[in-house]
């Protein structure tokens, strides 16, 4: 085990010129000769049956070249884990950013005005934005059409009840009633977003019957497959393309607006561009951090050990199910957290709502559970009189351990993570009374999905990667480059990428599941490694040497021992043999676990490869008179593996932190009664700036992980964001006296938990 | 109703025909075609728009075509000397400072400012002059550094 050090020769990113300078084109910055912009109708009220939709005086506008509905596209549902939505609005409307319709236009001002001359009528229904309620037995059902849609059959559905996720392990009445002390707590966390500041774009263009669609998507192969899903045409007639992509953060995960805007452009006969407003990307987009209810009670014995675990979690999925469905399993898995637990009983309900869907957002479901978690974990500490850092270290998992669901787990760094950032924090310092320290630990999969790669030489002996990897500011186009050129003896600025195509690459799942350098990464060594093959036969024939005996080095195929007898790679490369490998490499399988098979709800999640370890650490400030908290100083220590690229994996870890402190202090999406958002604006969803935030430290327990990615790495973009807030609100309630119940904490909620406690006193 | 106007932009003159209501940024980006100015909001929010207006830091997307008529604007297109980068364009991409990019642009403009009127300042100073520009994905840590290291170098 080591710890990453400044390493020299960090290269600077491939993309990065183009960025500084401006000349790098994002989608909006993409026009095409003679296009029309594109706007929606959206729904009028959050849930309504649809009576009658009249597109009549929208095409009379002059300027408007097409108007789509559910009439002019397939009747085909869609949806990433259960099919349960339609491109257009035929019947109901279940959220306030249902799409009624479409309008190209010749402008964007038109195509607005005539979205809005579009006549529907309803009949509006109840809106049920309560997806506790909505869980119960007999409740008006969001879809009374659920039992009839395709989706996996293992997420338990039943009713509003999409998912529904139970871990039983052991006996937990018998070992709570033997515990010195039980803790129970109940948590409320808001809905949050992912706010990247490119707000999304889409622009599409028909060749007879194919498209090309250039969009802001994480996801290209997940939008290609659903254009061509819900227009019913195949995946060799749609060409995704991403331009440079501004930040996505999981809202731009799954497939989206690709196939209204394709349909549109069909309907006109002309390429068609769609651009969000800030507004729209708040309202319309079906991905927002889902809202959570949790309920805890631990057991524990005078000395720190954890007896019983028991768990009641509700999310709140919103209208639609998109690729989120395995929420409740996920919440689950962080409900138990990265603890040594005998005995659990855990049940997490991801529930239908008339509200925005929610979907991956950053470590889905981790940041609130492990809020919430980690702050009953203190409150533990509490009543047993434990110092929480004690009471962790007793209690997290290591080497040998079995997690919460039998999970034995590999040399992992969680405990070297809980040190690391005590002592970098100052744990234990002498503070002003104001002032306090939180410390909360988290862990987050790495995830095993299938990819590939091409890698060719040049005859320049430079190389180019052609991959199905997708990179949105989180590091790919240093990752990839930098393990080519380590199996290749070459420099990771030899190399070219061909990416964001689906034409081009091979399929992968996208710049989501902190993935690219964990399998993109595998599939560009195995790649890599066809080419260093065919270097060495090309070189031994040339030299007359055994491959064997050669070694790859400075852009040279040499004699070991006898560097002077070797020929540059140029050389081979020059001759016209091609020289190109393929690669996916071998997938990774997850740890095997002992949870009962009878556990409902079971997706894959209930152990977690490679995992992610972390420990946050905050110090903080509080305002007593108006409850206003500020971080002074942060702490982050991280296991996520052998290392592939410090630059990029710290720039993850100071983005993910700081998303983390403003779901911590001032991020949320707040609902009306009805499930229509209150605040869809930057002034009043409160995203964190440079003048609010610490400076961030960093330090990486590298663990050379069996069983991972490339180099025994493990992923590294998530996990920045999942115990952030939990060691914030760790830290307040030391001040405070107690802990605030309520996700975001602002100072208004801090302020009212302050005077709670001095109404007690 | 159009307007005539004419915009300087990075040292060139561009004689323009524009709406009332259209404002700098749209004009910049749809008429003048630099598009490294990004929208992010319309709404004064995010900075990613932001254009220096004789000098001045100023999110164009809340300042009319008009207004500018007669002005010298630079946008991050007019950062570079030729084709080399600025030290801070360089830096950014040192320190870390870039990671989607999408904020890069107002970043570039803001921090040019700042540099301008205080050559050497402290880490307070560059959070409280870069707070108006929203960055989602660096946690502002890499931009700060990339700041400070252009004014070390000078």
């Amino acid at each position: 085990m080591t710890v990453t050090e400044d390493r020299p020769g960090t290269f600077i990113r491939p993309d990065g010129k183009e960025k500084v300078t401006g000349l790098g084109r994002y989608t909006a910055d993409i026009d095409l000769t003679g296009q029309a912009h594109a706007a929606f109708r959206f729904a009028d009220h959050p849930h309504a049956r649809i009576t009658r939709i009249d597109t009549r005086a929208a095409r009379a506008i002059p300027g408007v070249y097409a108007v789509v509905t559910h009439e002019d596209v397939p009747e085909n549902l869609y949806g990433g884990m259960i099919q349960d939505r339609l491109l257009f609005a035929k019947d109901t409307v279940r959220w306030e950013g249902d799409v009624v319709a479409g309008v190209a236009a010749r402008t964007q001002a038109i195509a607005r005005e005539a979205a809005a001359a579009i006549e529907v009528e309803y009949d509006v229904l109840p809106a049920l934005p309560d997806f506790v309620a909505n869980a119960e037995p007999g409740a008006p059902l969001v879809h009374p059409d659920w039992s009839s849609y395709d989706g996996d059959e293992d997420m338990g559905r039943e009713g509003n009840v999409v998912g529904h996720s139970t871990i039983v392990k052991g006996d937990a009445d018998a070992a709570m009633a033997t515990a010195d002390v039980v803790v129970t707590s109940r948590f409320v966390a808001d809905a949050s977003q992912g706010a990247p500041i490119e707000p999304r774009a889409i622009l599409a263009q028909w060749n007879g019957d194919r498209v090309t669609v250039w969009t802001s998507t994480q996801v290209p192969f997940a939008a290609r497959d659903g254009v061509a899903h819900t227009l019913g045409i195949p995946q060799s007639h749609v060409r995704v393309i991403v331009p440079l992509l501004g930040g996505g953060f999981g809202s731009k995960c799954d497939f989206h607006f690709e196939a209204h805007v394709a349909s549109l452009a069909q309907a006109a006969g002309r390429p068609v561009k769609l651009v969000f407003s800030r507004r729209e990307e708040f309202l319309a987009p079906d991905h927002r951090r889902e809202g959570m209810v949790l309920e805890f009670e631990t057991g524990a014995t005078k000395d720190g050990h954890l007896v019983a675990r028991r768990a009641t979690l509700h999310l709140d999925k919103g209208a639609y199910t998109g690729e989120g469905g395995f929420f409740a399993q996920m919440a689950a898995m962080h409900a138990c957290g990265p603890y040594e637990l005998d005995n659990v009983a855990v049940r997490a309900m991801l529930t239908y709502s008339t509200n925005q869907p929610s979907s991956s957002i950053r470590a889905p479901t981790a940041p609130q559970a492990c809020w919430a978690l980690e702050q009953h974990m203190d409150q533990v500490a509490g009543a047993l009189d434990m110092d929480p850092v004690e009471l962790r270290r007793r209690t997290l998992i290591r080497q040998g351990s079995h997690g919460p669901t039998g999970q034995v787990f590999d040399e992992i760094g969680m405990l070297d993570t809980l040190e690391a950032a005590a002592e970098m924090i100052g744990y234990g310092q002498e503070l002003p009374d104001d002032e306090a320290i939180g410390v909360a630990c988290g862990w987050w999969p790495s995830m095993a999905s299938p990819s590939g790669a091409y890698v060719k030489l040049n005859g320049d002996g430079t190389g180019t990667i052609v991959t199905g990897a997708q990179e949105c500011g989180t590091g790919a186009v240093m990752a990839l480059p930098i393990l080519a050129a380590e199996q290749l003896g070459m420099r990771p600025d030899d190399f070219s990428i061909l990416y964001q195509d689906t034409d081009a690459g091979p399929w992968d799942m996208g710049a989501s599941g902190s993935q690219t350098t964990f399998n993109n990464g595998r599939a560009v060594v195995a790649a890599a490694q066809e080419v260093r093959a065919q270097l060495l036969q090309l070189a031994a024939e040339k030299l007359e040497i055994d491959p064997a005996d050669l070694e790859l080095v400075d852009g040279s195929v040499r004699a070991v021992g006898a560097p002077s007898t070797s020929v540059t790679i140029a050389d081979l490369a020059g001759t016209g043999t091609p020289l190109l490998g393929k690669g996916s490499g071998d997938l990774p399988e997850n740890p095997p676990t002992d949870i009962p098979s009878a556990c409902v709800g079971r997706l894959g999640l209930d152990s977690f490869l490679a995992p992610q370890l972390i420990t946050h650490a905050a110090r903080v400030k509080v305002d007593r008179e108006t409850g206003v908290v500020r971080v002074l100083a942060f702490a982050a220590a991280h296991d996520s593996g052998v290392i592939v690229n410090k630059i990029g994996a710290d720039g993850q870890v100071y983005g993910g932190v700081m998303m983390g402190i403003g779901q911590a202090l001032s991020e949320a999406t707040y609902f009306d009664e009805e499930g229509r958002q209150r605040n869809p604006g930057l002034l009043d969803y409160k995203l964190q700036t440079a003048s609010d935030g610490p400076r961030i430290d960093v330090r990486w327990i590298e663990v050379d992980t069996p069983n991972a990615g490339p180099k025994g790495s493990k992923g590294v973009g998530e996990p920045p964001s999942v115990p952030t807030s939990g060691a914030i609100g760790n830290a307040i309630a030391k001040v405070v006296g107690r802990h605030v119940t309520q996700l975001p904490m602002t100072a208004e909620r801090v302020w009212t938990t302050l005077q709670g406690q001095e109404d007690e006193q | 109703m159009s307007t005539d106007i004419t915009l300087t932009v990075n040292g060139e003159s561009y004689p323009l025909s524009v709406d009332a209501h259209a404002s700098l940024l749209q004009t910049v980006r749809s008429q003048v075609g630099l598009t490294g100015s990004k929208e992010g909001c319309d709404d004064s929010e995010c900075g990613a728009c932001m254009m220096l207006i004789d000098g001045r830091p100023v999110n164009s997307c809340s300042y009319l075509a008009v207004q500018a008529d007669g002005a010298e604007i630079t946008t991050v297109e007019g950062l570079a000397e030729g084709p080399e980068l600025s030290t801070l364009q360089r830096t950014f991409l040192e320190k870390g400072g870039v990671q989607c990019g999408f904020c890069t642009p107002g970043m570039l403009v803001s921090a040019t400012a700042l540099l301008r009127d205080n050559p050497a300042p402290s880490d307070d100073e560059i959070r409280i002059a870069l707070s108006g520009n929203l960055c989602r994905c660096t946690g502002y840590d890499g931009i700060v550094a990339a700041v400070a290291a252009a004014a070390e170098q000078g």
